[in-house]
């Protein structure tokens, strides 16, 4: 039939230039979502918003008593302290935004029954409150770090957003993931509470990958032909891979200070240092993290597309 | 191109869904029954409906519980999707099937409007723009920093009402809207609905309230278990539908055991039926007060919330009334509730019906499916008794008057000319 022409089919999918067309349809309601969604999150406490300055802080406090004083787990670098509460506010960012941003959509059950919008954007707007505080958070660590002269303030801090961009859109494809799935297995978010555990300490939050580096007696100068254990190589080559260890590295590098490690974004520096060891002499391992976000988002995103389409029946 | 003025087109639509058996929601589960974990009962929500919706037509879908309607409703809004069939739509539809679609209790009545009405489909400048008309219409000026939680139930729905006005749709899709509210919101519901009729919007409105569909619609679909069996001009078709209910039955009902079936997810645990001091009574009065009261259980951590529905029999089968109530919106039913269980109670001020007898039918059913939990058919008996024995079906609870003439009676004598076919024949009632 001719008049098919404009018809608008629920059943079709729509082109990459239709969808962005949806996005900045659902801008709107996107950031309605994260505003009230942001205010919910603090309602019927006394302190309120206070409270995501205040985790972050107390959580440090907790932390720098036990790795630093207690077991005294310091690489010798500049500004360590600032160094460890950047860590932990990444991680804080990183974990409230997946655990959050999961149960955005089996949460709004109604809403998802009741109404039509492309669900993705629960989950935006989820991760988007997140963000938001994050910044907020990231800002103050920045103005504490001015004041304690404790930081080291040069062109490197350009990096920085790039960073935050990577970061996010990785918080981003596993919260995509993690939601999709928790609307028919509740069981993820247990299991995702194990793993970011896991995550946790593979993630150099509380150390640099320096001091993995020192611990396991790999030298850091070139050249060295100590043998090492292959296990403990794996290891290091695994959290050099990790992309929010090497995002947490990069940004202490580019905020902080020069003497944290960085990857130097895509060639030489010093992970490749650390193949060097290995007697690998092509730095593969460098984009990997990078190539992980990719990983991550893509499939985050397509698993969530996929499972979109029954999320309203499932419910 | 002939189609122009067409705003929906449906054509061969099918949808079913399958419901696993054994509704495993964990992965212990599906792993430990990995073997069966493709059990599944397919139930086909709708049939190969094909129908077509002229833009400015005022379009009512009715049926019985379970027959697709809301379905249908769903893949018109995008919702759902359909597993077959083409649905075509011309103009933009309203995004939302009921009022007050997001409302967030923690919020304040500003900020749900501005949550809401994105979800309506309206930006912060324009909400900005009719923030005082939408408060003003609804009468919340007072109240605009308060949070909803605070507000009664006829405010929360007067600010939903007056937000869902200014959603600019052609095509608005509506799902039993005339189920919640009192007499004077239903009203204002209509009196919105003539208003988009005269602004030649198209509106699709699912119901069960028959007197709405005859009154407001052009034409009504009526939905049989996923089959469209009727399309028509709405009095017809809803007389269809009467009849339909009536006849189904009229091939008598035996007296009448219990018989029960459903996958036993909410389990009723009891019923009965009181009179008004809360004694059991099967043999209530016309005019009295009578409460049929059902205990439940949830057997199932997965129900979040159901559905109860009663029938109301009369002996020989006709279907005098059904009353739906979805559970969670009153009871916070909330996740992994088994064993979790309640009291559901229907109250009936003043029973209309005659002397007779009667039996309750009562279904609790999921919200999303209507599929059957527990279904008892016969559940309760009871003879209603008339103490001035008038003959007929119900009380209508009509008033007499007469009005003494002074002059005679100044319209025409209609009967005049009807030919009496015997001065005798009810003599006891012509005598004075």
């Amino acid at each position: 039939m001719p008049a098919d022409a404009d018809a608008r089919l629920p059943g079709a999918t729509a082109g990459a230039a239709s969808q962005l067309d949806t996005f900045r349809h659902y801008r709107h309601l996107t950031v309605e979502l994260a505003i009230s969604q942001f205010k919910l999150r603090y309602t019927g406490s006394v302190l309120g918003y206070f409270w995501s300055l205040l985790k972050p802080a107390m959580i440090f406090a907790i932390m720098y008593f036990i790795f630093v004083d207690l077991f005294k787990i310091n690489d010798g670098t500049q500004f360590y302290g600032m160094q460890v509460l950047l860590g932990i506010v990444v991680w804080t960012f990183f974990a409230e935004c997946t655990s959050s941003a999961m149960q955005a959509i089996a949460s709004n059950g109604g809403l998802i029954r009741k109404a039509y919008f492309p669900r993705s954007i629960l989950v935006i707007a989820a991760s988007l409150s997140a963000l938001f505080t994050f910044v907020i958070n990231l800002l103050i660590v920045f103005v504490i770090a001015v004041a304690l002269h404790q930081i080291d303030i040069s062109l490197r801090i350009i990096v920085v957003l790039p960073l935050l961009l990577e970061l996010y859109l990785l918080a981003l494809g596993i919260s995509l993931f993690l939601a999709a799935l928790f609307v028919q297995y509740h069981d993820v978010s247990h299991l995702w509470e194990v793993l970011m555990q896991l995550l946790f300490y593979a993630s150099g939050v509380m150390f640099s990958l320096t001091y993995v580096l020192q611990r396991l007696h790999l030298a850091l100068e070139v050249g060295s032909t100590k043998p090492q254990p292959p296990h403990l190589l794996w290891i290091v080559q695994v959290m050099a891979a990790n992309p929010i260890m090497q995002n947490i590295e990069d940004l202490r590098h580019a905020l902080l200070t020069p003497q944290a490690p960085w990857t130097e974004l895509v060639v030489t520096g010093h992970l490749a240092a650390v193949h060097q060891y290995a007697a690998l002499d092509v730095p593969w391992e460098v984009p990997l993290p990078f190539l992980a976000v990719l990983l991550v988002v893509t499939f985050g995103a397509l698993t969530f597309r996929f499972r979109a389409r029954s999320f309203a029946e499932n419910l | 191109m002939a189609d122009r003025d067409l705003a929906i087109r449906v054509e061969h639509l099918s949808k079913r869904f399958r419901i696993p058996l054994d509704r495993s929601a964990t992965l212990k589960h599906r792993l430990a029954h990995w073997r069966s974990a493709s059990r599944y009962r397919t139930l086909e929500a709708l049939l190969d409906v094909s129908f077509e919706v002229r833009a400015g037509e005022f379009l009512g879908i009715i049926g019985h519980n379970g027959s697709g309607k809301s379905t249908l409703l769903k893949i018109l809004s995008r919702i759902y999707r359909p597993d077959a069939g083409v649905v075509a739509i011309e103009g933009k539809v309203s995004p939302f099937l009921e009022l007050g679609v997001g409302f967030n209790p923690e919020l304040t009545a500003r900020e749900n409007i501005y949550l809401s009405g994105s979800i309506l489909g309206l930006n912060r400048p324009e909400l900005h723009r009719l923030f005082d008309e939408i408060i003003g219409f609804a009468g919340l000026e007072q109240f605009v920093d308060h949070k909803l939680k605070n507000f009664s139930s006829g405010m929360e729905v007067r600010l939903a009402f007056s937000l869902a006005i200014q959603a600019h749709a052609e095509i608005l899709l509506m799902d039993e809207v005339l189920a919640v509210g009192d007499a004077a919101f239903q009203e204002k519901c209509f009196d919105i609905f003539n208003r988009y009729k005269r602004e030649g919007r198209t509106v699709v409105l699912v119901t069960h309230g028959l007197g709405a569909v005859t009154t407001y619609c052009d034409r009504a679909l009526l939905l049989d278990h996923g089959r469209l069996v009727a399309d028509g001009d709405a009095a017809d078709v809803t007389s269809q539908y009467r009849r339909a209910i009536g006849m189904a039955a009229d091939g008598s009902r035996p007296n009448a055991e219990i018989e029960r079936w459903g996958a036993r997810d909410v389990v009723v645990t009891g019923i009965r039926m009181l009179d008004e001091r809360g004694v059991e009574d099967v043999n209530p009065a016309t005019g009295g007060f009578v409460r049929i009261e059902l205990g439940y259980r949830i057997q199932n951590d997965t129900i979040a919330d159901f559905t109860c529905v009663l029938w109301l029999m009369r002996g020989d089968g006709l279907m005098v009334s059904e009353a739906t109530l979805p559970v969670s919106q009153y009871a916070q039913v909330g996740e992994s509730q088994r064993g979790a269980g309640g009291t559901i109670r229907f109250d009936i001020p003043q029973l209309s019906l005659l002397e007779g007898t009667y039996s309750v039918d009562v279904e609790l059913q999921g919200r999303r499916d209507q599929a059957p939990y527990d279904h008892l058919k016969n559940a309760v008996h009871f003879r209603v008794i008339d103490r001035r024995a008038r003959q007929g079906v119900i009380e209508p609870g009509g008033a007499w008057s007469v009005v003494p003439a002074e002059q005679p009676v100044s319209w025409p004598d209609q009967f005049a000319a009807t030919p009496g076919t015997g001065q005798d024949e009810r003599p006891d009632r012509t005598r004075h």
